[in-house]
């Protein structure tokens, strides 16, 4: 069974507590309780972090190198100016799918840019707490599809 | 019974030309595959989608100046015109529909021209880089969206 570690970066243990506006009400426990939800509906497994820190984030996806089959990650902030997160993705070799609660391109011109995109399969961005469900779906169902380059 | 929501779907330049050209990047399958695997998804989603493609960029603005009223929601791949038509992205805007934008390819991994999109900041978001599967993600978040 394949197993999928699903990150959240800094201030996603804020969720349902700030900016609700942008983000909405859902915890972050909410958001991981569907996704535990919908991997047992794909029939994979899945664990999650959360971390405050730009380094304790690099250490893990470090980790996950060999460990886990994909990787779905919120970087939150970290995206737009983390080349040391972007480093930590290509090594690990492992597919990961960015994804982002909100329309980043909606927002301020620093959150445009991503420095993790380039070294992700791809990104999903602005569904709310379903981009990390469609992000599952994704590495899921995607590995299946041949049109995957 | 309720009326099943109606989806549009609407690819621009080039589009049909998939499966013909730059297989490493876009893939095998065509057009007409990703559509069909569309159709099949909104069978099991118990919706209904229209599927349009256009390399005209007037012609895609007139498809979805008739949108609204007709549809639900709206899936659009603009291919390269994603990167520079305002007038995509004001047809996009004046519809007051839910839009998403989909690319089969990951853009930011390719030239920087293609990072930008002139669309995205009036869409719903944005599904990049999982090949036809992006467009299958992008009818789920519609559904998911629409409250089906």
């Amino acid at each position: 069974m394949k197993h999928i570690a699903v990150i959240h970066g800094p201030n996603l243990n804020m969720l349902g507590k700030r900016e609700v506006g942008i983000y909405g009400g859902k915890s972050m426990e909410d958001i991981n309780a569907s996704v535990l939800a919908e991997a047992e509906r794909l029939n994979v497994t899945v664990e999650f972090y959360q971390s405050n820190g730009e380094g304790d984030l690099v250490t893990f996806i470090q980790k996950c190198r060999g460990r886990v089959g994909g990787i779905i990650l919120n970087a939150g902030a970290y995206t737009h100016y983390s080349v040391a997160l972007r480093d930590a993705i290509s090594a690990a070799e492992v597919p990961t799918v960015e994804v982002h609660i909100s329309n980043i391109y909606k927002r301020e011109s620093f959150r445009h840019i991503s420095m993790i995109a380039p070294v992700c399969i791809g990104q999903i961005c602005g569904f709310g707490p379903y981009s990390y469900i469609l992000g599952l779906r994704a590495l899921i169902e995607g590995r299946l599809d041949s049109w995957l380059v | 019974m309720e009326k099943k929501k109606r989806f549009l779907v609407v690819s621009g330049p080039n589009l049909n030309l998939l499966g013909t050209r730059k297989i490493s990047i876009y893939g095998e399958g065509s057009l007409d595959d990703i559509h069909k695997g569309l159709q099949q998804r909104a069978e099991e989603l118990n919706v209904t989608v229209e599927c349009k493609q256009f390399n005209s960029e007037g012609a895609i603005i007139d498809c979805l100046q008739e949108a609204p009223g007709r549809f639900d929601g709206v899936i659009i791949n603009a291919g390269a015109l994603a990167h520079y038509s305002y007038a995509l992205r004001s047809a996009i805007g004046a519809m007051l529909l839910p839009c998403v934008e989909v690319f089969i390819s990951n853009v930011h991994a390719r030239e920087e021209f293609r990072h930008k999109s002139v669309i995205a900041p009036v869409c719903v978001g944005v599904i990049a880089g999982f090949g036809k599967k992006s467009y299958l993600l992008a009818l789920d978040a519609l559904v998911n969206l629409t409250g089906v």
